[in-house]
């Protein structure tokens, strides 16, 4: 368990300098940011003494109503450490550094995010849909998106609210 | 003197193409025989499973993970149950936790011999990929026996294991783990041991260590490169730390370690099959689990090591019956992103085989 | 036997005596007529088994029934295929050079019918004999990486392309060793012959006087047919089909009987110059010892194809290169010099 304390302790003053806040759900520990510190926070936890959580597992998103939260699944190659680092973002201009500078490997993951969720990332080098074609309108993941077959959504966007 | 340039031809390989495993498709760049560039294009079998998640219940999700690596269906399974299991913290009998360790080794081993087959395949070594078709059969078959289907074994349930094996299972099982030395054996002779394969594949396609762990690559790729980092041992999930293995490692970091890699791992499954064979005890296979299941509020990155990498299923839940959020992060998705990283410099025909050592399955690289 | 041996020879002077004077030109045209016939008949055929045989024998290196449900034990399968192919829409790409896409298949196909009339198949059964057969032989069936890059040029596809110019680089290397590699039975025989080399091999085939030259040529022969492992023309995991990709129906047929029908003519060439042509002992005629050997050569050919992978095209032109000229020139030397040791002794001893 030492590892995990020292790793707690390196989360919790990581978390005071970016204004942050510490969970621990179900024995992780989740690290939650505002959207604008994701990069210094990424690349502080990356240089961690002694638990560098410098692996980039995945990195996804999630819709949890008024805000977007870029989730980070950070752990090492060298040791148990983890980390769960979520960068809370605005739905309304979802915009967020791009950790491919970090992670070469975050290419696609951002890639999907954007696909799916519509989140900008900034300094990616090919930000485009991934699985999806560049015409398909909406972000499949958002809560909002509608599922209906191509002829209803049609109405249904055009509908007023309360119709 | 001017060097004449030729010019670049551009070719488009997939979706329909022999050797994209499925429906990858790249378009490459040439200059003569040697790619300069490659674009990976993917998507064609996208069925947005994440998405269908939010409408499924917890239990009407499992078949949907049969789909993903449809090569090693019970790892998904395993996967996906397990993390609903740490989410809704069910603790399930003995007896389902050594089923499901023997099923996912016999899918990893059903895995790794399609990828030796395929590999073989993407180099015209088509009596290699004709023996390790033959001996996947008989795995196939021992899925058969107890779930009724061969490919989507769909095996596992949230609370234990769907159902008990027959009693021909063990037999059968006996006999394949007593064959595969020889079967192993005749892989070797016929293909990792002939000149040809070997010229083609040693010290193609050098994946560095530094250049590994930077792209987020997990499995044997990421073993083949020097690491030692395999999640049964680093982060043993269900009764893995039970078990006596070695993770194999190998540091010639090129397309022929990568394939290799995959003989070794198989040996390693056979040895912990052998050991649950011996230690499973008998009882009963499925907990007492709610027949409609509200894990509480909370969140949950639950990751196996599939035959391909690592397996992640990034659950959410809002406390309703359905996830709130299922991600899955799937190994391959992003292992094939080293194919543009690698390839440049390589002629067309490296590429392919580096390809095949990446070992894609478009059922889990598309989702 | 003897009768046995001399019964076509019988036949055609049976025939010739139709004709009031056995020499006259009517009976010279009608006897090339019947010899073409024959040719064409033996590729079809050839085609036909060897197709059936190929699918067999895959089955059986990789453990695998192979086609069995079409007539006894799926013998009829090649000829469904065949048929299938008749039926098949016959599709020109857009873009396609057209005379050039149309007639690719056909100098593909005529050629191994060109190169097997000089073949002798038995006692005096030469289609045509030619003082040059050996010239001849190596003159047309160069003509054949014409064809293919005819095929991937007019196709006007990146695949074919690629498959056409893989054709050319590799044919044109494999030439080399594969004509210096018959240069040392041509220098024991002093002749250029085909009939003559086969009688020159009596009393022992060149196969034991010249093992270098036999495998030189054997391996040459099976780039220059583009087998596998060297099937980097038609590579299909990596440019589909090559330069066949986008040919549909018959004219794709056509590649296919070209195909073997090359295959059976390198056999037949391989038969010829090193393993005695059509002697053998007396108790089997002269024609089935020939299609034996040529059986031989074939199911090694099939048996390499199904074992090994292919080769990558660097290594394939280093192996022509580096490895099989310089022993090409070193069997010559070598059989210069033991041409030369043996009339110093035949000197002396006389």
């Amino acid at each position: 368990m030492e590892n995990k304390e020292i790793l707690r302790k390196h989360v919790d003053e990581l978390a005071v300098k970016v204004n942050g806040e510490v969970q621990e759900i179900l024995g992780a520990l989740v690290l939650t940011v505002k959207g604008s510190y994701i990069t210094e926070t990424l690349n502080a936890a990356k240089n961690f003494a002694d638990v560098p959580c410098d692996f980039l597992h995945d990195l996804t998103a999630v819709d949890v109503g008024e805000q977007f939260a870029v989730v980070y699944q950070l752990s090492s190659l060298n040791g148990p450490q983890t980390l769960r680092v979520k960068g809370m973002i605005d739905r309304d201009t979802p915009v967020i550094e791009s950790v491919t500078r970090i992670w070469r490997g975050a290419n696609f993951l951002e890639r999907e995010a954007y696909d799916m969720f519509g989140i900008q990332f900034k300094g990616h080098p090919n930000l485009k849909r991934i699985y999806l074609w560049e015409e398909f309108e909406g972000y499949p993941l958002r809560k909002d998106y509608v599922t209906e077959s191509v002829e209803k959504r049609a109405v249904i966007l055009t509908m007023k609210p309360g119709e | 003197m001017t060097l004449e340039r030729t010019e670049e031809l551009a070719l488009n390989l997939g979706p329909q193409h022999p050797s994209m495993h499925g429906v990858f498709r790249m378009v490459a760049h040439f200059d003569g025989e040697i790619i300069t560039k490659i674009d990976p294009k993917i998507g064609y079998l996208h069925r947005g499973l994440e998405k269908l998640a939010e409408s499924r219940t917890y239990a009407q999700f499992i078949p949907y993970t049969d789909r993903l690596d449809y090569l090693a269906a019970p790892h998904n399974n395993m996967a996906y149950v397990q993390a609903v299991e740490k989410l809704a913290n069910i603790q399930i009998p003995e007896r389902a936790e050594y089923l499901r360790v023997i099923f996912a080794e016999l899918a990893r081993i059903a895995s790794h011999l399609v990828f030796i087959g395929s590999l073989a395949l993407d180099m015209a070594g088509w009596t290699a990929w004709g023996y390790c078709f033959r001996d996947r059969e008989r795995i196939l078959d021992l899925f058969e026996m107890t779930a009724g289907s061969r490919l989507t074994v769909n095996a596992m349930r949230i609370g234990g294991f769907s159902q008990e094996v027959p009693d021909e299972f063990w037999p059968a099982l006996k006999s394949f783990l007593d064959d595969l030395p020889e079967m192993l054996e005749e892989y070797q002779g016929i293909f990792y041991g002939n000149e040809i394969a070997m010229g083609r594949m040693k010290s193609v396609g050098i994946l560095t260590k530094e250049d590994a762990a930077n792209f987020s690559t997990t499995g044997p790729v990421l073993r083949a490169s020097g690491v030692k980092h395999d999640l049964r041992k680093d982060a043993p999930y269900g009764i893995y730390d039970r078990f006596e293995f070695d993770v194999p490692v190998l540091y010639g970091c090129d397309s022929y370690d990568r394939g290799l890699i995959r003989l070794l791992e198989i040996k390693e499954s056979a040895k912990i099959i052998r050991q649950a064979m011996r230690d499973i005890p008998e009882g009963p296979i499925m907990a007492k689990v709610p027949k409609v299941l509200k894990p509480p509020v909370g969140e949950v990155y639950h990751a196996v090591e599939n035959p391909k990498g690592e397996l992640g299923f990034y659950l959410v839940s809002d406390g309703s019956t359905k996830p709130a959020r299922l991600r899955i992060r799937s190994a391959t998705f992003i292992n094939i992103q080293l194919l543009p990283a690698i390839s440049p410099g390589w002629k067309i025909q490296d590429v392919i085989a580096i390809f095949a050592t990446l070992d894609a399955v478009l059922g889990e690289v598309d989702k | 036997m003897d009768a046995l041996n001399k019964l076509p020879l019988n036949i055609a002077a049976a025939i010739r005596g139709l004709f009031g004077d056995p020499h006259s030109i009517w009976a010279d045209l009608t006897m090339t007529v019947i010899g073409i016939v024959l040719v064409i008949v033996l590729i079809v055929l050839a085609a036909l088994i060897l197709i059936l045989l190929e699918r067999k024998i895959g089955g059986w290196a990789s453990q695998r029934p192979g086609p069995n449900r079409l007539g006894p034990r799926g013998w009829f399968q090649t000829i469904a295929d065949a048929l299938k192919l008749l039926g098949k829409e016959d599709v020109t790409p857009a873009e396609a050079d057209r005379f050039i896409f149309k007639i690719a298949p056909m100098i593909v196909f005529a050629l191994p019918m060109m190169t097997l009339a000089v073949i002798p198949f038995g006692m005096g059964m030469v289609p045509i004999d030619l003082d040059l057969g050996i010239m001849y032989y190596l003159a047309i069936s160069a003509i054949s990486t014409l064809a293919l890059l005819m095929a991937g040029w007019g196709s006007n596809s990146n695949y074919s392309m690629l498959g056409g110019m893989r054709a050319v680089a590799q044919m044109i290397s494999y030439e080399i060793p594969l004509i210096f590699s018959l240069l040392g039975v041509v220098m024991i025989t002093q002749t250029f012959s085909l009939s003559k080399i086969v009688e020159a091999q009596s009393t022992i085939p060149f196969v034991v006087i010249q093992p270098i030259a036999f495998v030189i040529y054997f391996i040459a022969g099976i780039a220059e047919v583009n087998r596998a492992p060297f099937d980097l023309v038609e590579a299909d995991q990596e440019i589909v089909a090559g330069p066949f990709t986008e040919y549909t129906g018959l004219r794709w047929g056509l590649f296919f009987l070209g195909e073997y029908g090359n295959m059976t003519a390198v056999a037949a060439l391989i038969t010829t110059m090193f393993l005695g042509g059509w002697q053998g002992p007396g108790f089997l005629p002269g024609i089935v010892w020939f299609f034996l050997k040529v059986g031989i050569i074939i199911f090694l050919m099939m048996w390499i194809r199904w074992t090994f992978p292919r080769m990558r095209i660097d290594h394939l032109m280093g192996l022509a290169w580096k490895v099989l000229l310089p022993l090409s020139l070193l069997n010559i030397l070598l059989t210069g010099l033991g041409i030369y040791i043996y009339q110093y002794v035949l000197r002396i001893g006389g």
